[in-house]
């Protein structure tokens, strides 16, 4: 069932802008003369002469015209403007532009007929008048708009060509809401429709919530129906707004000389009903890109619309099959130049650089240092002992050891004995992993008897234990041809629900992960990578291959070391490491342990990965280090696609530009972004990000629903694709924006909120080195109780939870500022490096006091009669941007310390009684707080 | 296109350097409203800028595509200067930018005591009270946009002093002190207002320039005794040429200066280095 919505609003065109003020409040109309011209006087009107020294049809006079037709009115000046063009072929052009608020289209239309052939009466111009005034207010915005902030003000347009002849109004409506339900997940369908007549009473909002079972016919109607109906409560300002207008041969009409939202739709219908449209938008708030994008949408969608009417809307296509198909290519990177790998083995390639240079350094942990062929060998021996212990190929092995060399060993020697590694971090919980061993199987596990928890009938083993099976028997490991599509090794996951699944990975994924990345970060024999992440985090599936699949040397960082940033940068200086991967939380820790060491870093290329990188926190890194000589790599991964998905290069001007992009997709990976439908979306529509090609897991372990539920086949031809469940946007030039995780999204008092946004803005202040943002319920599950607590680490003692609030107030809208700010001394992340918000202490530093109790009494509540009571409640309404009541707690509402600070300064500002802030604190019920200011002060 | 989009005001339009800086705006895609007095005074020696002059300088500025208002105005008369300013905002909705343009050089050729009354006030009434009368007119509008660039064509006169020409120079050191004012009380809205010194410009027949010849009149020398000394005086050994000064002020009033405001730039062949 569909829900139709109407409401007008005031189209803010924002404080500070007089020039797009003065264009947004203007239309204009051309029309060409008829023969001689002989113009007619009009009272009021000065017409201005203007000889064009060439004909009317060269491009000078062209831009002549433009020019004029899309030139504003003075604010001060009378509200029409004519010129008369006269070019050197004896044609002219009369330009009239007007201030809509003064003469509509119809009266511009009659005042040309006047001017130019005296037909008519004389038209009425009216005086000058006041100086215009102009709703200031937030403009609307696009989220898919994906502009360019330098441009705004700056109008672009483009045409919108229909192949169904004659649609109707409410068809090229309901085109339009459609195409915005399906760009904002359904979420907004809201048109501003502009009427050109009554241009003063600002635009009715419409807005029909579509439902796939509606047919396109019923939606239509939805939209045509209730002309006139009572506008219900005024809702927000819609990005989009549609003017609908008439099409005279020999005139233009232009119904905004600046658009006057970030897109403005003008359908022009011609006498013989044949419309076409034009989308005027604003560069500030719309790439010209995703402009045409959207005007292509509207026209396909308006044509199947008129086309279908028993079509229901699920049937209705944003955009046709070659589109699509298009808009999937913009994101797939076609494998790199280079050997095809596919068929190989992670342990075959690294026997490969092992021949190649046996004497090597491949493994160095602590004094103990292992040459490629001393590793190889061990790795043999340690795979002979695990076929003594009865391990058989594709056999599942658990793995539950600190990082060590022998790490190393064990994982290579479970390849070569054609089984599956189960990474185990042995500081979780046992009762992980025991679930771990039951859920994958596991009959062997090696690690330490001592530590790892007794299960029945599994075996635990020692490495050494392994090595010393293997001396017992002469046999050589019988070759095994290399199976590529062989499962690898099985990470589990945890996911934001639900119990840890388990992923399994084929060697071939590694090896294309080794063959996307090799010759782009000309990773070799000379690099030094450190071993930093558990390995039961798939980020050590790339430290550990990455760089033994390369030729490189593998420094271990023992636990210990990675615990403390200090340690760990002297390894760092002191290994001479030149590849490092971290999680953007334990890199922003070493850039402070940077600037305060300063000692000389061999490293030249440093990846991201784990977590969304906010480019905001490398501003002291570039400071110190140029991006030349070290390349900074903000990779989105994901263990279902082999660790990561798209490579970002960042450089300062990325951090300049507060860039979000993760980067295309690596060569023989591809990205896409859907809806909830699986319907590939366009550059800049936001949507689920899919992702497909060479990385993609075989799915989840023992698990085949799950698997066929999150791996599915791509109807776009793209072979096998996994929902990756992250939200994104596709840019147009196919790199990617992560925009967080879909279940991250929470929504507090129906506005969608992102906590990695609240997070970055935290960040971006200069002396929080650390943040952490999240979401609680007073009231477990019960929303309306849902709060933002915010958690910062910082540089010193002198930064106030003021000062934070103040600089995240500048950029956050209220809904999503935070209610709580609590310091902490370091921000605590979990053995993968990523922020461990469970670790977090509960809020200490609340921001807002307690609420204080309601009266009990509430006879003592204010007869609403009472103006005071009235204007008081009223502004609440407006600062809460809720209903009040007398006995509602200001708190409750949502008020925050900020608020009270706008409530106090609107009343004073409206010459009611100034209140102390304390006081307000006192008496933070509404009808305590009538009573208060009524004279009874408490 | 430096200048497409914006609306130009220029004084003393109808040749000279007015007429460069309109004709070389009008090129970079400037619409422009051009000023001149069109008739002669009492007390200055030689003819002004003419309305036929005026009415040439708008067809070179049309042939580039302009569209150009030209308006008759006396820069002495406050009334005019609003007048003026007024049409040009019906006309064209805004202004951008402003260029101080006219101005005389004589009566001049005479030591400090000999100048009379009427001639020091002729002079400082045209030279630098008429750039502050349309600076006056044009400001409110420019502060409500947050954007413009007022360009005063001052001199090497407003630098240094040049013997015999008191008057001329008082009002172009005046005019300098104006600009630094005016850009200080303007810089917060981003109204920028900038002082542009030329040395001595050649008379280009194309723009119709008289200033050299009546510099070489008051001083009572011949025109090519007057060039030569010049030529020599300044250090790039060559007279300045009206689209020197027009290339400037093109810069002045593109928005690739636009943090530059309160200066004075000078193109003087290194005249004033010394």
């Amino acid at each position: 069932m569909a829900t139709a919505v109407r409401y007008r609003v005031a189209v803010p065109v924002g404080p500070g802008r007089l020039p797009a003020a003065q264009a947004r409040s203007c239309h204009s109309l051309t029309v060409r003369a008829r023969g001689p011209v002989a113009p007619a006087t009009v009272a009021g009107v000065h017409l201005w002469h203007e000889p064009v020294p060439t004909a009317s049809d060269t491009p000078l006079a062209l831009a002549r015209r433009e020019a004029e037709a899309g030139r504003p009115l003075s604010p001060s000046g009378p509200p029409v403007r004519a010129v008369l063009l006269r070019y050197a072929d004896g044609q002219s052009d009369l330009v009239l532009v007007a201030r809509r608020a003064a003469l509509n289209e119809e009266e511009l239309r009659r005042l040309a007929a006047f001017l130019l052939e005296g037909t008519g009466l004389e038209p009425r111009i009216p005086a000058p008048g006041a100086r215009p005034t102009y709703p200031a207010g937030a403009r609307p915005e696009a989220e898919w708009g994906l502009g360019d902030p330098s441009r705004a003000g700056l109008a672009g347009t483009v045409a919108v060509e229909l192949k169904e002849p004659e649609p109707s109004d409410a068809t090229l409506l309901a085109a339009v809401g459609l195409v915005l339900a399906r760009y904002s997940a359904g979420e907004c369908t809201a048109v501003a429709v502009f009427d050109m007549a009554s241009a003063d009473a600002g635009p009715l909002v419409r807005s029909v919530a579509p439902d796939g079972t509606l047919t396109a016919d019923a939606y239509v109607a939805e939209w045509a129906a209730g002309d006139g109906d009572e506008v219900t409560a005024p809702g927000p300002v819609p990005a989009v707004g549609v003017v609908f207008g008439e099409l005279h041969p020999g005139a233009d009409h232009r119904p905004f000389l600046a658009p006057a939202l970030p897109l403005v739709l003008h359908w022009r219908r011609a006498a013989d009903g044949t419309t076409d449209g034009v989308l005027a938008y604003d560069e500030g708030d719309v790439a010209p890109e995703i402009a045409r994008g959207f005007a292509a949408h509207v026209a396909h969608v308006a044509d199947q619309l008129t086309a279908g009417q028993d079509r229901t809307l699920a049937d209705i296509d944003l955009m046709s099959a070659s589109d699509a198909l298009a808009i999937v290519a913009s994101g797939v990177t076609p494998p790199a130049a280079g050997p095809d790998t596919s068929h190989r083995t992670v342990h075959g390639l690294f026997e490969d650089t092992a021949r190649r240079q046996p004497d090597a350094v491949a493994v160095v942990d602590g004094d103990t240092t292992l040459t490629y062929a001393q590793l190889d060998e061990r790795a043999d021996r340690l795979a002979r002992g695990l076929r003594v212990l009865g391990a058989t190929p594709g056999d599942l092995v658990g793995v539950a050891l600190d990082r060590t060399a022998e790490l190393i060993v064990t994982l290579l020697g479970v390849l070569k004995a054609g089984c599956v590694y189960v990474p185990m971090d042995i500081r979780y919980p046992e009762e992980r992993l025991r679930y771990t061993v039951g859920n994958a199987g596991t009959r062997i596990v090696i690690g330490s008897a001592d530590t790892f928890p007794a299960i029945e009938d599994v075996r635990v083993a020692a490495p050494a234990d392994l090595i010393a099976l293997a001396a017992r028997t002469s046999d050589e490991l019988p070759p095994l041809a290399e199976n590529a599509a062989a499962a690898a090794y099985v990470i589990y996951t945890s996911g934001s629900t639900g119990r840890p699944k388990g992923v399994a990975v084929p060697h071939r994924n590694v090896a294309a992960l080794i063959a996307a990345t090799r010759e782009d970060f000309a990773l070799g024999d000379t690099d030094v990578w450190t071993f930093f992440h558990s390995s039961a985090f798939d980020f050590s599936v790339w430290e550990i291959w990455g760089c033994l699949l390369t030729g490189g040397e593998l420094v271990v960082v023992p636990y210990w070391v990675t615990r403390d940033t200090e340690l760990f940068y002297e390894l760092l200086v002191d290994r001479g490491v030149t590849v490092l991967n971290q999680t953007p939380s334990a890199f922003a820790q070493l850039i402070e342990a940077d600037g305060r060491l300063r000692s000389p870093l061999a490293l030249r290329l440093v990846v991201f990965g784990g977590e969304p990188l906010d480019v905001g926190m490398l501003t002291p890194w570039f400071a110190r280090h140029s991006h030349t000589r070290v390349r900074l790599s903000n990779m989105f991964g994901i263990t279902e696609t082999t660790v990561h998905v798209t490579e970002q290069t960042v450089t300062p001007a990325d951090v300049a530009v507060k860039g979000r992009s993760v980067g295309r997709a690596m060569p023989g990976w591809s990205v896409s972004v859907r809806d909830t439908e699986g319907r590939v979306l366009p550059p800049g529509a936001p949507g689920e990000i899919y992702v497909g090609g060479t990385g993609v897991a075989q799915g989840y372990l023992h698990q085949p629903e799950l698997t066929s539920e999150r791996f599915i086949e791509d109807p776009y031809g793209g072979g096998r694709v996994y929902r990756s469940g992250d939200r994104g946007r596709l840019r147009p030039d196919g790199r990617l924006d992560h925009l967080g995780r879909l279940d991250n999204q929470v929504k507090i008092r129906g506005h969608r909120i992102e906590l990695d946004e609240i997070r970055n803005v935290l960040l971006s202040h200069p002396e929080v080195t650390g943040a952490a943002v999240v979401l609680r319920q007073e009231t477990p599950g019960d929303n309306a109780t849902a709060r933002i607590d915010a958690y910062v680490a910082l540089s010193g003692p002198g930064v106030a939870a003021a000062d934070l609030l103040s600089h995240a107030s500048g950029v956050l809208p209220d809904y999503m500022m935070p209610a709580t700010l609590t310091p902490v001394e370091a921000i605590p992340l979990t053995i993968n490096g990523k922020v461990d918000t469970a670790a977090l202490p509960a809020p200490t530093a609340r921001e807002t006091p307690a609420p204080a109790a309601r009266p009990a009494d509430t006879s003592e509540t204010p007869a609403p009669a009472d103006p005071l009571a009235a204007d008081i409640l009223a502004l609440w309404s407006q600062v809460l941007g809720t209903d009040v009541g007398p006995g509602d707690n200001f708190f409750e509402l949502g008020g925050n310390s900020l608020l009270v600070i706008r409530l106090l300064r609107e009343m004073r500002d409206r010459g009611l009684p100034r209140v102390a802030t304390q006081d307000f604190y006192r008496n933070s019920v509404a009808a305590q707080f009538i009573q208060f200011v009524g004279g009874g002060k408490g | 296109m430096q200048l497409k989009g914006k609306t130009a005001v220029i004084t003393g339009a109808a040749r000279g350097l007015g007429r460069a800086c309109a004709t070389r705006f009008a090129e970079e895609g400037a619409d422009l409203v051009l000023l001149d007095i069109g008739q002669d005074l009492d007390g200055v020696p030689y003819p002004l800028g003419s309305g036929g002059q005026l009415e040439h300088t708008v067809d070179l500025c049309r042939a580039h595509g302009a569209a150009v208002l030209a308006v008759t105005a006396d820069v002495r008369r406050s009334a005019e200067c609003e007048t003026a300013i007024g049409q040009a905002l019906d006309r064209f909705g805004s202004v951008q930018v402003l260029v101080n343009g006219a101005g005389i050089a004589a009566p001049s050729g005479k030591a400090v005591h000999e100048i009379t009354e009427d001639e020091w006030d002729l002079m400082i009434d045209t030279d630098l009270s008429g750039a502050w009368r349309m600076t006056k007119a044009v400001s409110a509008h420019m502060v409500a946009r947050n954007e413009g660039s007022i360009i005063n064509v001052a001199s090497t006169a407003g630098l240094v002093g040049y013997r015999h020409f008191a008057g001329y120079v008082a009002a172009k050191h005046g005019l300098i002190g104006l600009t630094k004012a005016a850009a200080l009380d303007y810089a917060p809205h981003r109204v920028r207002v900038n002082a542009l010194c030329p040395g001595s410009v050649r008379d280009d027949p194309l723009v119709e320039g008289r200033m050299l010849a009546e510099i070489a009149r008051s001083l009572d020398v011949a025109v090519e005794e007057h060039e030569q000394i010049f030529v020599q005086a300044q250090p790039m050994n060559r007279l300045i040429e009206p689209e020197d000064i027009a290339g400037a002020a093109l810069w002045l009033a593109g928005d690739d200066s636009r943090q530059v405001t309160g200066s004075t730039i000078t193109v003087d062949g290194g005249f004033t280095a010394r």
